[in-house]
């Protein structure tokens, strides 16, 4: 069952784009199914770049700030965006940037500009006034928990032809889970969000129910109301 | 996650589908067919109450998205089974593995059963009587149920125990092996094809049966349904369901079939003992030309139709229209158990054999009669043996048949040869002749007797 789950998922489809060289992706979905976790390791070499936009991210956050430096000077230290474009020795990195639909403003245009085309992406160090283009390997994979893609600013979803919808976890992310617990957190996102459970929930009640015992630990996790359907819904699919 | 009570997402496990995908929630109700699963829709209509009774309900419908087979395993078996009785079997393996997984089914019940349970009984229904008791087994409605049943017929309540000890010994298998959803040889969910198909053919056939009431016929009734025993009698025919496949040719033949009648006129004094005894002095015989006739032919295993027969009659009755017969036991409609073998001047290219069993004796006469054309002759080519759907041999069918025979004239023939020569004749068979026709022919003696 997992791994005709995991064949025919849309992780798959995740790792076709990967592999056949596509350099920008959005995952969207539900939350709580491990697009960052994905986006981070899936189809990368180097450590990535991550970047959690909210409505509050600035321009500086994204390309690089200036920072006292302890001497009553500055000194310039780049930021996630640039540093993805930099990689291991100029060869680029992948940038990972979560809760896309959250950013406007300035810094909604540097990602404009971070994401732009390899062609036609280039930015200047203002210490050292060095031009910087992204490096042969850079990769932008963009996530967001909005279930329809309208919710994403238009220019920002132009620069990424391949979307995805990630509506259940990657059935690596649930190995570390007991055994019975692995086939019900790969649907747990599937259902609209009053029934939703996360990936999150299942480890935390996972862990909490080897010291706790299955009730006290669904009720800690899922609340009293629900914590009886969960249970229920557990015990039935695992009949055999 | 907000406040949901009931997760359908949750479950997993199936072997008979991949591609885990969400289920839309309707609100339901505790009341009986007030919740339901949707396997196709993946629609769940369960009360969203906090009671026992609300979860135990939500619970029996997640039982039902975790193994109940999907529509088109079920559409496979509605040419054995009655879909009552599929829906009632398998409400059983439901209920059967719910009680396993700790669930109270005592809570289920809606109070209706007890009211229910009376006026089927008192109504007679014995197919729904059987099949709801089954739907109830186990669960906290089974006891008022037969409650109900105790107050509108308590003769059936042998019968429902005898059923109930069967059904029960056929879901005593291991909950691995009820609940199996991996399909087997015959392309269905294993769980489904040890269980509840098993209990919905035994159903089937038991709906159909005589409720057995003497200790005797409760004995034969117990005995039919252990494995591999002959369905209980139904004390019923079968509906006549005809091929229509058959391909047919013209007939060449043009001889018609010469018979002479008594009449007041004529030529030739063939009849001089009717002066006396004939009040309308019918003693000439005058000669009349028949090409047909209907002739209805018993082909159950016993009984054998031989094409050169066959022609023999096309050369004698070119017209005739020969009706063959047999019903396959416990068929429920599927299976043809009658064609015209002879069509009014068409004849059929091939035609089957039989189905083993008689089971249409009755409604096959009366088609018969109903298509004879004026005064023609019927001749009806048989054993004697009148047996019902099941095959058994009935005492009331046989009377009824012998009735029709005597009330239409109808001549009784041994084989095809036979039934030609007596459409040559307008005599209707002799007293000494009917022993030879078994159960229907010493059911015409007792007749002429009374």
């Amino acid at each position: 069952m997992l791994e005709s789950e995991a064949v025919q998922s849309c992780w798959r489809d995740f790792a076709d784009v990967l592999s056949a060289g596509v350099t920008r992706v959005l995952l969207y979905g539900p939350p709580g199914t491990g697009k960052t976790f994905a986006a981070l390791l899936h189809g990368t070499t180097g450590d990535a770049e991550r970047l959690v936009c909210t409505e509050d991210l600035t321009s500086g956050e994204i390309t690089g700030t200036w920072m006292p430096s302890g001497e009553g000077t500055f000194t310039w230290r780049e930021g996630p965006g640039i540093r993805a474009w930099r990689g291991v020795e100029g060869r680029g990195a992948r940038l990972v940037l979560d809760e896309v639909d959250r950013a406007s403003g300035d810094a909604l245009a540097t990602l404009l500009a971070i994401t732009d085309s390899p062609a036609s992406a280039r930015w200047r160090n203002p210490d050292t006034l060095e031009w910087i283009r992204p490096g042969p390997e850079f990769s932008v994979v963009m996530t967001s928990n909005v279930d329809d893609l309208e919710d994403v600013p238009r220019a920002l979803r132009d620069r990424f032809p391949v979307c995805i919808r990630v509506d259940r976890p990657h059935p690596s992310a649930v190995t570390s889970l007991s055994a019975d617990l692995r086939a019900p957190a790969l649907a747990g996102s599937l259902g609209p969000e009053s029934r939703r459970v996360s990936l999150r929930s299942f480890y935390a009640f996972d862990q909490l129910r080897r010291h706790h015992g299955a009730a006290r630990a669904a009720k800690l996790v899922f609340g009293d109301q629900a914590a009886q359907g969960v249970l229920d819904a557990l015990t039935i699919g695992a009949v055999t | 996650m907000t406040g949901g009570v009931v997760f359908p997402e949750l479950l997993h496990g199936r072997d008979d589908e991949d591609g885990l995908r969400s289920w839309t929630i309707k609100e339901g109700s505790t009341m009986r067919g007030a919740a339901s699963c949707n396997l196709a829709e993946r629609v769940l209509e369960v009360p969203l109450g906090v009671g026992a009774l609300e979860r135990v309900v939500r619970a029996h419908e997640l039982v039902h998205a975790r193994v109940s087979p999907h529509a088109h395993h079920l559409e496979s078996a509605l040419d054995e089974v009655s879909p009552r009785a599929l829906e009632c079997a398998e409400e059983l393996r439901v209920n059967t593995l719910l009680a396993r997984l700790g669930f109270d089914v005592d809570v289920l019940r809606d109070g209706t059963e007890k009211l229910g349970g009376r006026r089927v009984a008192e109504a007679e229904v014995w197919p729904e009587g059987i099949c709801f008791f089954i739907a109830v087994l186990g669960t906290g409605a089974e006891k008022e149920y037969l409650s109900g049943i105790r107050q509108g017929c308590s003769a059936w309540l042998p019968a429902l125990r005898a059923v109930r000890k069967r059904a029960v010994a056929i879901f005593s298998q291991s909950t691995a092996t009820l609940a199996a959803t991996r399909l087997n040889d015959d392309g269905l969910p294993s769980g489904y094809a040890a269980s509840t198909l098993v209990l919905a053919r035994l159903l089937t056939q038991t709906m159909e049966a005589r409720v057995p009431t003497a200790p005797e016929e409760l004995r034969v009734f117990r005995r039919s349904l252990e494995p591999g025993a002959r369905r209980p009698a139904t004390g019923r025919f079968a509906t006549l369901v005809f091929d229509d496949s058959l391909e047919r040719t013209r007939t060449a033949g043009s001889r018609s079939v010469r018979r002479s009648r008594a009449s007041t006129t004529g030529t030739v004094l063939r009849y001089p003992g009717r002066l006396l005894t004939d009040e309308h002095r019918r003693a000439f015989a005058q000669r009349t030309s028949s090409r047909g006739g209907v002739i209805v032919i018993d082909q159950s295993g016993s009984m054998d139709v031989e094409r050169d027969a066959l022609e023999g009659l096309l050369r004698r009755a070119p017209d005739a229209l020969v009706l063959g017969y047999s019903h396959r036991p416990g068929d429920r409609g599927h299976a043809p158990n009658a064609w015209l073998l002879c069509d009014r001047g068409t004849v059929a290219a091939t035609y089957p054999s039989g189905n083993v069993g008689n089971g249409v004796d009755g409604p096959a006469l009366r088609w018969a009669l109903g298509h004879r054309r004026g005064d023609e002759p019927v001749v009806w080519v048989t054993d004697g043996q009148v047996t019902d759907s099941h095959d058994h041999p009935d005492g009331s069918l046989t009377r009824e048949c012998a009735q029709l025979v005597r009330r239409h004239r109808v001549r009784l023939a041994r084989d095809l040869n036979e039934a030609t020569a007596l459409l040559r004749s307008n005599r209707a068979n002799a007293p000494s002749s009917l022993a030879a026709f078994g159960r229907v022919g010493r059911a015409l003696l007792d007749e002429g007797e009374r």
